[in-house]
């Protein structure tokens, strides 16, 4: 009788086994005890290490929360724009500059990101505080679209196309300024053998990056093809 | 029991640092138990702007202590509409069923020892606490001021729920426990999923709202406004463009925000209801296809408030049909609740009695929201009582009933302590009438001013009226005195010790009622079968003493009831470690 019951446990367990095998997807991770449990070959531990899915998983969410409320934005943008008051708004030629440096600073990240799974961390190192610096000057390049624009009295209040302009730099700045503060803190921070690994964390603030690039061109695309 | 009885964030021992210690606990429980007690304190605040409201309502006249500046002023009537309305949807409908049970119950749930992101989720209800601050302070100030502050708390909010949509996705996602699979899936965890990802999407769009609206406040942005306008100045007034931009961004959030509300309390009477009629979900998989169709569905039907609006001349058909469509998953809920319902042996509890009552009133509220569904009779009766009566009827009451059951179950986890049987259910019938009382008088008269006073003799309908304004006042207030027996009974078990609870005191299958009650520590847990495993045979077909296996239990030990045929065997789980010994 205990035998029995012993084989049908095994059996179950095999069945809970496969059922498992779809489950535990995402890309291959260093040798780290996954979350959810599913380590039973370990001792129970108290304090588990933190591995990457779930950091993944997070910031996947929060682009696609971000990508809507960019395309709310945007939508508003569009039908304001058959609005009878409608003036077009010249964008402020220093735009282009931040942009090509936008675009640069996600090569760089790319560069660092490899250099990084090459087992180079000097070089990780180096091309990350590029990219950081790329992203502060893109910000810097922002703020000088801006006093270039009020060099010319155009202001928030000046007419839709301009509101529509400072809100979309704003927001998209405010976003990319997060996006600054992770590399920064990638960087810095001494990461512990508890929590994920530099390479998680660095995987992660690229996807951030890249697709605040992306949004960039976007939201550029839909001022200057929208004017 | 003074650990618990104020949300669990007042510790026995005074500590030196009192604040840093409520300001650093973030675990899923505690955060959980305070969005419970905000929305608690949310629920009472918004039914006394009622009780107010109905006052100024009967006597126009009356001067209220309080509200004196308030008097009989427009403004005022409308400043309260708004605060009730705001506390009710954003800080009760919204952070209750969805904030407040799946953050304290969706991780035990699924067998995980926290939420994904506790810290971010502690920040949350601190910026939520912020947001509630913000709205009732903004009921206080002049106009001007007001309105800014009150954009500004729903911006706050949004955020907050954002923060807690994508906590509560990831942790679902990623830290279920072994074994969990999604066909394992309690529906109260399909149903917190699902809205999370609703949650997602609608709050991003009304977050973008806000911010135009906040521009156009403070950096007089152009993008609502389309011709001179300032609140301070009378006689200037935006044009009709404008509004009908803000109001396509506004529905895009409000319509789906009857289903926020709703699909957590879906999930809740569902799981109720498997456990009361001891049967496994009829349909299990076509019930979680619905909740997932309502998702789909509640997203899309955006328009249907616009042409009701009398805005959009060529989309009304469309959208009147996504608006019927929605009646489909709808419909298989309900099947699929009667179907488990269907010769079941009904244990009445008051919890089931309250997940009894939310199908009633979504029944009765639906119904009357296929009238509206309509485009072509949508424009008279959205003026009148009839939207009032149906709204509240499925979207407050409905989605109150569905909480109170869920209250009434897990308080034992919650607390450790049983609520009163006998108190809870005198609270649940007179409940249950007095609503029914305030508002299906509602439907009456907004049918009668739809039709009655057309043709017909008006003194009639007058005194006709004037008759079911006194019975909706009378039941407003009946039905607000019955909730003294709820928080007496709240308070009973809480201060004077109700009947201490064991772990499993409804003999349920999820995984939290493996942990003693309340729970404390979140341990390793194996699953091995799907939520609803109600039946009286094992697994060789011999019957059993208990008729159901929960989740944690292996197969084989599924027969401890065939073996342990004592009564205190009841709600035992067998004497051996999920974890199962021969499984290496």
């Amino acid at each position: 009788m205990p035998g029995t019951r012993e084989t049908r446990e095994y059996r179950e367990f095999e069945e809970i086994e496969i059922i498992l095998d779809d489950d535990v997807g995402g890309p291959p991770q260093p040798p780290v005890g996954r979350d959810g449990g599913d380590d039973r070959n370990k001792a129970p531990r108290p304090q588990p290490p933190s591995t990457g899915r779930r950091y993944h998983t997070a910031i996947v969410l929060a682009i696609i929360s971000i990508t809507i409320f960019f395309m709310a934005l945007a939508t508003a943008f569009l039908v304001r724009k058959a609005g009878q008051d409608w003036v077009p708004a010249r964008l402020p030629s220093v735009i282009w500059l931040s942009t090509a440096i936008l675009l640069a600073s996600s090569g760089t990240m790319e560069l660092s990101r490899r250099r990084l799974a090459a087992g180079d961390p000097h070089g990780f190192r180096k091309f990350w505080q590029i990219t950081t610096a790329l992203g502060v000057l893109f910000l810097v390049g922002q703020l000088v679209a801006w006093g270039q624009l009020v060099a010319q009295g155009v202001f928030v209040a000046t007419n839709p196309a301009s509101s529509f302009f400072y809100i979309f730099t704003a927001a998209h700045g405010i976003h990319l300024l997060g996006g600054v503060c992770a590399l920064v803190y990638v960087l810095l921070h001494a990461f512990k053998t508890t929590e994920a690994p530099r390479t998680v964390a660095a995987e992660v603030t690229s996807y951030y990056w890249h697709f605040m690039d992306g949004l960039w061109v976007f939201l550029l695309a839909l001022l200057v093809l929208g004017k | 029991m003074e650990t618990h009885d104020s949300g669990a964030d007042g510790p026995r021992v005074p500590q030196r640092n009192f604040l840093a210690t409520v300001l650093s606990r973030s675990d899923h429980k505690t955060i959980g138990l305070r969005y419970l007690w905000l929305a608690l304190a949310s629920v009472f605040l918004g039914m006394i702007l009622s009780l107010l409201m109905r006052l100024q309502y009967v006597w126009p006249a009356a001067h209220l202590p309080l509200f004196s500046q308030f008097g009989s002023a427009p403004d005022g009537y409308a400043a309260l509409t708004l605060l009730h309305g705001s506390l009710m949807i954003f800080m009760v409908l919204t952070t209750a069923p969805q904030a407040g049970f799946a953050s304290c119950l969706l991780p035990v749930q699924i067998g995980a020892r926290d939420l994904a992101f506790p810290k971010l989720s502690a920040a949350a209800f601190w910026v939520t606490m912020a947001s509630i601050c913000g709205l009732v302070a903004s009921f206080f100030l002049d106009l001007g001021t007001g309105i800014p502050v009150w954009i500004a708390s729903v911006a706050l909010f949004c955020a907050a729920s954002l923060v807690n949509s994508i906590n509560l996705g990831v942790t679902v996602i990623d830290l279920r426990a072994k074994g969990m699979t999604l066909p394992r899936l309690p529906v109260t965890v399909w149903a917190w999923f699902i809205n999370a990802i609703l949650g997602m999407l609608i709050y991003s769009i009304l977050l973008a709202a806000c911010v135009y609206l906040l521009a156009d406040r403070f950096l007089d942005a152009r993008i609502f406004v389309v011709t001179e306008f300032s609140p301070a100045v009378p006689g200037s007034s935006p044009t009709v463009g404008s509004i009908a931009e803000w109001q396509r961004l506004f529905w895009f959030f409000a319509q789906a925000q009857v289903y926020v509300a709703l699909l957590p309390c879906f999930g809740l009477v569902t799981h109720l209801i498997a456990t009361f009629a001891r049967r496994p979900i009829w349909r299990q998989r076509a019930a979680v296809l619905a909740l997932c169709g309502l998702g789909i569905l509640g997203f899309c039907i955006w328009g249907e408030h616009v042409f009701e609006s009398g805005l959009n001349t060529g989309a009304p058909l469309l959208f009147s049909q996504l608006a019927a469509a929605i009646g489909l998953p709808a419909a298989i809920l309900v099947v699929s609740w009667f179907g488990t319902l269907w010769g079941a042996k009904i244990r009445q509890t008051t919890s089931m009695l309250f997940a009894l009552g939310f199908i009633s009133l979504f029944l009765s509220g639906g119904l009357s929201g296929l009238i509206l569904a309509r485009h072509d009779l949508g424009v008279t009766p959205t003026r009148d009582d009839f939207v009032s009566g149906h709204f509240h009827l499925v979207m407050g009451v409905a989605a109150t009933f569905a909480m109170l059951g869920a209250l009434f179950f897990w308080f034992p986890k919650m607390f450790g302590r049983h609520l009163d049987e006998r108190l809870g259910k005198t609270h649940f019938w007179l409940t249950f009438v007095g609503v029914y009382g305030v508002f299906m008088p509602m439907h009456w008269l907004g049918l009668m001013s739809h039709s009655g006073m057309a043709a017909g003799n008006p003194a009639v309908t007058l005194a006709k009226a004037t008759f079911l304004q006194s019975l909706i006042t009378i039941s407003i207030l009946f039905t607000t005195a019955a909730q003294t027996f709820f928080v007496a009974n709240f308070v009973l078990s809480l201060r004077c010790g109700g009947v201490p609870a064991e772990a499993n005191p409804w003999r349920a299958t999820t995984l939290e009622w493996e942990l003693p009650s309340p729970p404390e520590v979140a341990r390793e847990v194996v699953v091995y079968r799907g939520a609803y495993d109600f039946r009286s045979v094992d697994d060789d077909g011999r019957a059993t003493t208990e008729d159901f296996v929960p989740q944690y239990v292996p197969s084989a030990l599924a027969t401890f009831g065939r073996r342990n045929r004592s009564p205190q065997g009841r709600g035992q789980t067998a004497p051996h470690s999920p974890q199962p010994a021969g499984a290496e």
